[in-house]
Formats: structure tokens, sequence, C-alpha cells
């Protein structure tokens, strides 16, 4: 996670009012919007498929795992592709972002455990918080987010009309 | 100076094993997966020598031979064969049939190397 | 790219070898005086000495060395090929594969199979037969003088030397290697010009040598010509003149057993050289073929897709276009884009026999170990299927095999009782069914026993006791974890490798699995699998705003959905075809699409296996070449789609699981039929 000076390599995201950090290693490629085919009864988190160079990448949508509002995309937003652990295994998919900063170094020294309570959002979503500029920056747990919401399916059409 | 070597058997592994430490040896090495195959590529192209192997489904090698010395592309060029015994009686028949030397099997590559060498000056 | 490691190449080799083998010997057991069988078995074991032997593989080298002269006894007629040798030579087989695949698994079983198979073999055994790969000892040809440095060589080569490719000037180099020498050539032989052959070796050189003891070396050099040729070796010394002595060279060491013993089988290996039809499937080593890495064929599919979808777009595009050249380029492309596609999925693609003659000898097996007498047929070897699809079908259909044999075969008494023939028969076919490939295990037992199924179910809580079931969802219950109690595993039919696991297997090739059972009659277990080809042709529908690909192979016929069937009443989903009624299910519903439908909708009848159901969309589009992608984790739990494809546009669109939606439509009839029954009773 950090290179030998104790820091965290990660690009900053927008997402909505918070500012998150995914590490940089993970990052794939950062495009702008393309356009989202969505997948009848998938889980709200992962309702969308995308082209990337030919390959289909499941399109995830962090505002719902961390209670947030979805307004429509607009000119800043991008879609951030990575390469994310799910259930052990390396997979490919790509998140929604409402705006993407920059690649920076987060000193390790600042970055401090979630804490316990107080917070909007389940610990176990979150690496980490770091103080930064003044705010904080979320450190997401993506392998964590995406084994647990992308198992959960909605009610399929079949069950609700019988 | 680099002979150009047909090899015949019907291993793949025995084949692939040949290639590689002739072609190491700095050979070029042309391969069959028995005798009749064997003879197409045979007389299809010079050769310098011919490595057989004696046992293989479709034709022997001693078919092999024969029906090679019949053909005038055959003069001169030497063929050794693969046998896994020393066994005189198949050895003169191979002999009598036109093969020019033998190595023994299981053989070590420089064996190989040197039996080449032998006929071929190379 | 690296080169091929020649060990793995021998131990792939080994492996086809081996299965040769068992085949061989399989058929040897039915026709044991077969000579072809008797001498491609022969020659199976006699590869894999020579190659073990050639790659460090001693132990394989050594064993089966005995069993080579074992079968030499049975290929001279000495020895019978019978049931006993043949069981001891099955187990051998398996010792030699432990041998090579996991050596350090291997014990002293090799030992204890060589003892039984010496037992076996009355009278001795001669394994002078077969002599040992003696070292190339070389025999001096003349005594070594005590005295003497300088030495006089005198040879003349074989008439066909020249012609059989021995070439004089490369011995000449090599003696001079061995010392300093004067050579001389001898014409005496030479006949007048008129009688000579060019081809004809006349010539004779005298060599002047000087080396302390060239003996040795000089044997060497004429390693190839001892016997055929005259060679004097003597020593020179200062007032000796050229002495003639008579020819020294020695006759080869001849070993009687050797020579007498291995005339016969010579004369043999001259004569049955032809084909041998009887090892069918394995026959394919020997006919052209390339072995290719499987990374590289994935590699390939990759390419081939990409092509596909770029040629998609140009044809999107030209459809567009009024360049006349664009639109008869884009056809041309869309042709030659099919073919390289039809030609590279071929390549993958295996015929299911190879699975099949695998099970030959796990129903023999069994056969022996139950005491039940097995007929095992084979249908529809040919039948193709993806390569990788074919090895996930090996065990669920090993422990298929297993079950019918153990549970579903009664013994030899029970059946004649019942006025069955005594021997069982075992059917395994494979055939192509539209889009799918249907794989059937069919066994003429007693058949499955619904009520003892659903007690069974109740006692382990699988089902409450009031709960009402078909008797095909009551048959569907043996695939229920937790169905079979630990009494109920037998040593056959093994641990852990329950029916569950199958059905968990085949669920994960999106497959299914159908049960057909006639009490007293039998039963039959028949897998549906779709053939997952990674480029099939595709029908491209509309689902309000969404587009979706359903494989034509699997579709049957469009109609448009009738007036009275828009109302979205709930009652009957039911469309007359032809005076067929087929199901139908609304696409939208499904997909809970908001938009509001088209006026006009159409239904794409799709069939699976037995069944067919009516997809309601509110568009068709057209055809076109769908590269199947993979969904990730996040999606394959939507049982509605089996993959995703990309479309000349661009654009992502998801392809229908038609095998689903069709048991959704069963699903729906068989509800209705249990509905409409109900209320007529």
């Amino acid at each position: 996670m950090s290179n030998e000076t104790g820091a965290m390599r990660a690009l900053t995201l927008r997402l909505q009012d918070e500012i998150f950090a995914i590490e940089a290693g993970s990052v794939r490629e950062i495009l702008d919007l393309v356009p989202i085919t969505e997948v009848p009864n998938a889980p709200a988190f992962v309702g969308g498929l995308i082209n990337v160079r030919g390959r289909v990448v499941p399109l995830a949508d962090l505002r719902v795992v961390f209670d947030m509002a979805r307004p429509e995309p607009d000119q800043d937003t991008r879609i951030v592709v990575l390469e994310v652990e799910i259930d052990g295994e390396p997979t490919i998919a790509g998140i929604l972002a409402d705006k993407v900063h920059d690649v920076t170094d987060i000193d390790a020294a600042l970055i401090q455990e979630a804490p316990r309570v107080g917070m909007r959002w389940r610990p176990e979503f979150v690496s980490g918080v770091a103080r930064r500029d003044g705010g904080f920056v979320i450190i997401p747990n993506l392998s964590r987010i995406f084994s647990v919401q992308g198992s959960r399916t909605a009610p399929s059409a079949e069950e609700r009309a019988a | 100076m680099s002979k150009t070597i047909l090899t015949i058997d019907d291993s793949a592994s025995v084949r692939q094993m040949i290639v590689l430490t002739l072609s190491g040896a700095g050979h070029n090495v042309i391969e069959a997966g028995n005798g009749a195959d064997g003879y197409s590529k045979a007389v299809g192209q010079p050769v310098d020598a011919i490595l057989t192997d004696l046992n293989m489904p479709v034709m022997n090698g001693i078919e092999f031979i024969k029906k090679y010395r019949q053909h005038p592309m055959s003069k001169g060029v030497p063929i050794i064969f693969l046998t896994t015994e020393s066994d005189d009686a198949l050895k003169a028949e191979a002999k009598a049939a036109g093969a020019t030397g033998w190595i023994v099997k299981p053989f070590k590559q420089d064996q190989l190397v040197a039996v080449i060498k032998k006929v071929t000056g190379a | 790219m690296s080169l091929p490691d020649p060990t793995e190449t021998f131990r792939q080799e080994a492996r086809e070898l081996l299965d040769q083998l068992e085949s061989g010997l399989l058929d040897l057991e039915r026709n044991p005086s077969n000579a072809d069988l008797i001498n491609s078995t022969f020659r199976a074991l006699h590869t894999i000495k020579g190659s073990g032997a050639m790659f460090g593989f001693t132990e394989v080298a050594s064993f089966v060395h005995e069993f080579e002269t074992t079968f030499d006894r049975v290929r001279k007629g000495l020895s019978p090929a019978t049931p006993d040798l043949i069981a001891i030579a099955l187990d051998a087989k398996d010792h030699v594969h432990t041998l090579i695949e996991t050596p350090q698994a291997a014990g002293s079983e090799g030992e204890s199979i060589l003892q039984r198979l010496r037992a076996l073999v009355s009278g001795k055994a001669t394994p002078a037969v077969m002599a040992e790969p003696a070292p190339e000892a070389v025999a001096p040809t003349a005594t070594p003088p005590a005295t003497g440095k300088r030495w006089r060589l005198r040879f003349t080569l074989p008439k066909d030397a020249l012609l059989y490719g021995t070439n004089p000037l490369l011995l000449l180099e090599e003696i001079r290697a061995i010392g300093p020498c004067e050579i001389t050539v001898l014409t005496d032989r030479i006949p007048p010009l008129d009688d000579l052959d060019p081809e004809t070796t006349y010539l004779a050189w005298q060599v002047d040598l000087t080396a302390d003891d060239p003996a040795a070396a000089i044997d060497d050099v004429f390693l190839f010509l001892r016997d055929g040729m005259d060679l004097s070796l003597v020593p020179l010394t200062e007032e000796s003149t050229v002495a003639e002595p008579a020819n020294v060279a020695d006759p080869l060491p001849a070993s009687a057993d050797s020579v007498a013993d291995v005339s016969p089988p010579m004369a043999k290996r001259r004569g049955k050289a032809e084909a041998q039809q009887l090892t069918g499937v394995a026959e394919k080593s020997t006919s052209s073929s390339l072995r290719v890495p499987a990374e590289r064929l994935d590699e390939l599919m990759d390419r081939v897709g990409e092509l596909v979808i770029a040629q998609a777009r140009l044809t999107q595009i030209a459809a567009q276009s009024s360049d006349g050249n664009l639109k008869t380029i884009a056809e041309e492309l869309e042709r030659l884009s099919s073919g390289l596609r039809d030609t590279t999925m071929g390549i993958r693609m295996v015929p299911i026999g190879t699975l099949f003659s695998r099970f030959r000898r796990l129903v023999h097996d069994l056969s022996r170990d139950l005491d039940k007498q097995i007929e095992f047929v084979t249908t529809g070897e040919e039948t193709e299927l993806d390569k990788t699809m074919i090895e996930k079908l090996a065990d669920p259909l090993v422990h298929l095999i297993r079950n019918s044999v153990d549970h579903g075969l009664e013994p030899a008494a029970s059946r004649v009782a019942a006025g069955k023939p005594p021997t069982g028969t075992v059917r395994l076919s494979a055939v192509y069914a539209g889009a799918e490939v249907a794989i059937s295990v069919a066994a003429d037992g007693a058949g499955l026993d619904a009520a003892r199924i659903r007690a069974k179910a109740e006692e382990n809580g699988i089902i409450a006791h009031d709960a009402k079931l078909t008797d095909q969802e009551l048959y569907q219950l043996i695939f229920a974890p937790g169905f079979s109690t630990a009494k109920e595993i037998t040593a056959l039919s093994g641990r852990g490798v329950g029916m569950d696991v199958v059905k968990r297997t085949i669920d994960g090739l999106r497959g299914t699995i159908d049960l057909r059972t006639k009490p007293g009659e039998g039963t039959t277990l028949t897998l549906r699998l779709p053939l997952t080809l990674a480029i099939i042709d595709g029908m491209l529908v509309r689902v309000g705003d969404g587009r979706y690909t359903i494989p034509l192979a699997a579709v049957e016929e469009c109609v448009e959905l009738p007036a009275e069937a828009i109302s979205t009443s709930r009652g009957r989903n039911f469309l007359d075809i032809r005076g067929a009624l087929v199901p139908f299910v609304r696409l939208r519903d499904i997909f809970n699409t908001p938009s509001e439908p088209d006026q006009y909708q159409k239904v794409v009848i799709v069939s699976s296996g037995d069944g067919r159901v009516g997809l309601v969309v509110d568009q068709i589009i057209g055809n076109n070449q769908t590269v199947i992608k993979q969904l990730s984790k996040l999606h394959t739990q939507l049982k509605a789609f089996s993959g995703a494809t990309i479309l000349g546009d661009g654009t992502v669109a998801l392809i229908l699981d038609t095998v689903h939606l069709v048991g959704m439509g069963q699903a729906y009839e068989d509800k209705f039929k249990a509905e409409t029954t109900g209320r007529a009773a």
C-alpha cells in the first residue's frame, strides 16, 4: 500500500460532497462517460455494464454504498476503471466518479482507522481516513465493498409476479 | 558447418529431444512421425543424414530404409537407426537394408552429436 | 515464447500411450488372439520403455521392460492373452501412470505386480530374449604388442559402403585424429573401366600410423563397419616388411539365444506394419496433428472476437453510408470474418469420444468389483464440445455412471427373476439439440422409486411431510444437498462427490439435468449443456430502451403478439402456434422496464430440449455475429443472462439465457396445468 517513503500513492476523486482516495496501483484507466447498458434486476450498486476497449466491464456506483444522492452525470463525470479483488479473485470493474482530482501522495502517518462510532457508514467499508488540506479523505475498502454488495440481488420479477 | 538431418520417430518427445540437441549443435532438423512420412520428406529435399527409429507404425524403420535406398537420392546419405538393444541380428538386418550405423537408446545428447559428426563430418 | 520442455512432452505422450494401451488391453480381452492388437500393445510398451529411459524415467523403463518381455511371448504365441494377464497388465498400466505423474506416491506395488506376472507366466521367464542394452564396449581386434609404436592398418570397405552413406574421407579423418599417419590408397581391386560401377567401393587403404595403442580407437572408427569389411592392424617394426596377415577381424560375438529368438518376431514386425484399425481414437497420434498450448488458442479466439466486433462496426457504418465500395468491402469482410470464426471455433472443439473411452475402463472395473455383468454402449462419440467443457464433465459423468451401476442396475439374479436379461446395459450418448448438446446416461435397471425418494427426503428434512410435489420435482430431490445419508454412501459412490456436487457443476456450466425413469425398466439422466461457442449468431431485440441478444440457434420462429394477449390480464399467457399451446413471458415484466410498450409487440419463440417459450419483445432488430463475453462475478447470479456482447456501435448488450427462460415458461405451464386440473376436479 505505501511506497518506500511511507506514503500511499492514490487517485483522489469526488463523490457528491466527499473526497475518496483509491490506491493508484489498482487504477487501470480513467474514461470519460461512455454509454452505460442497464442490467435488469441487478443490485443497485452494480446496475450497469460498459465497454472498455472491447471488454465488457461492470460499472459500480459507490454512492449507493455510501447512501448518497445519485444525480444524473454531467461533464465532470468520469469512470475510473480499476482492478479489485472480489472473493479473492482479481476482477476489472469501473466506478462512477462525480469528478476526478489528481494522483497524490498521502502520508501514511496521516491515515487513521475509521472511527467505530459516529460515522455515517459501515466501518468495514472504510479502510481508513486521512487528513488533507483541512478536510478528510476517505479510503474505501473496495475489496470488501464489492464482495459484500455484489452478492445482493434484487428480488427477481418472477418472484414478485407470483 | 550446418547439416540437414531428418529424424523419423513416432515418439514426439524423442523427436523433440533430437531437434533440440542437433539444432543446438548448429544443424537443421526435419521431423517425421513414421516411415511413410519420413520417406516423402527424405526424397523431397536434400538431406545430409537420416536418424530413424525402427519400431514405428504405418511403415517401420527397416521398410523405410529399404524403400529409401531404392531411390537415387539416397546415394551416399548416411542412415543411423535407433535401437534399444544390442540386437545383432536386427543390426545386421538394418545394415543389409542399407543403414550406415546406429545409436543405442537411451543415448545422451553428446553421443547423438558425436554420431552425427562421425557420419557427416560436422 | 518459451521452448517446450521435452520431459513435459514425454509426459503428455506417455499419457496418450497409456490411454492407447488401456484401450488396446480392453479390446484384447474381447479378442485375445487378434495379432494386430497384440502388436500395438507391444509397441506401446516398447515406446514407453524407450522414451522413458531417454528422459530419465529409469524405474518406468525397467518396470515396463519385464512387461514387454511377457508381451513378446504373447506376440510369439508362447503365452495366451488371458483375462488374468489383461487384469495384471491394466494394474501395471496404472502403476506406470503413477510412476510418471506422481512418482513419490508409488510404493512397492510395482514389485507385487511383477511377481503376479511372473507367477502367471508359466515356464521360465526368459529375460534374455530382449537383451539389456549393452554399453557399446569395443573389443580390440588384434593383440596389442608389447612394444612398437608404429602400426600398419589395412582395410577395405564393403562394396555398398559408399552407397549406404559411409564416407571414407571421414573415416580417414578420424584415423588421423588418432596419430600422425601416412595414407596409401590401394587400387588393385579397381576393375577395367567397362566393368566399373561408380557406386561400388573398390578402393582399399593402407595407413601407417604412429600411436601407442590404437586398437580400441580404430575399432571405434570402424564401429559401424566391422562385419562386412576386411581390416588388419599389425605392428610395424623397423625390420618387418609389409606383412600380409590374414584378416583378423573377429566375427561378432554371436549370442545364441538372441539370434534364434529374435528372427521370428522380425518376420512378424515386417508383416504387420499396417495401421491398426482397432486402436481407433488413439491412432490419431500418427495422423498429422499439432500440439498447441491452450493459452495460444485462447489468444487466437480473442483476436478473432475483436475482429468480429470491428467488422460489425464497419458493417454498421457501411449501412449508413451511400458509398458503394464501402458497402461491398463491408459485405466481403463479413463473409470472411464469419468463415474465420467458424474455423477458429472448430479448433477448440474436441469429440466427446475422448471422454467416453475413459469410461470403458471404469465400467470394466465396476463390473468386476460389483460382480454385475454390464454391457457398455456408447453413441455419438463424434459429437464435439469445447475442450474445457469436456474436462469439466469428466467427474460428473463418472459419478453418474457409478451411481447408475451401483444403485440402478440390479444383480443378475434379481434381473433374471424380473424377466430381464442378466447383463445390464449402460448406454452413454451425446447428441446436438439446437444450441445445446444433450449427454445421456441410461441404465436398464430398477428405475427410481418415487415413494422411497419422498420418504428419504422427508426423513432428512428436505421437504415437509405435507408438501405437494410432482413426480419430476421429487426426482430432482436426489440432487439436493444432504439427500444422501452417510449410510447410503458406498465405497464406490464415494464421499463428497455426491449428486449435489454433480448438479452444482452442471449449474456452473449453465446446464440442466433431466431425469426420466420407469420403475422396473430403468432410468435415463440427461445433461443439457449450452454450446459455449465464443462467437455465435445472435438475434438482436429491443425491450424498452434496452437491447438484448438471443442465440439464433435457439430461435424457432417469430410471431406477432395477438391483440387479445396484449391486455395485461393475469390470465392465460399462452399462444396458439399451429394448434400447440406455447407459454410466453413478457420480458418487460421480467426486466421491470419502465417505459410504455410498443403498440405491436413481437414474440420470439425459443426452444431448449423439449420445451418452448415465447419471449415478448418490443422490436426485433436483426441478426448479428455475437462475440460472447462472460459476465463478471457481480452479475453471474442473474439467471436470465448467459453473457454479454459488444454491438457494432460499441455499446454492451446482454445475452439472454434461453434455457433458463424456457424453464420459466415450463414452470408457468406446469403451475397452470396443476391449477386448472385442480379447478376441474
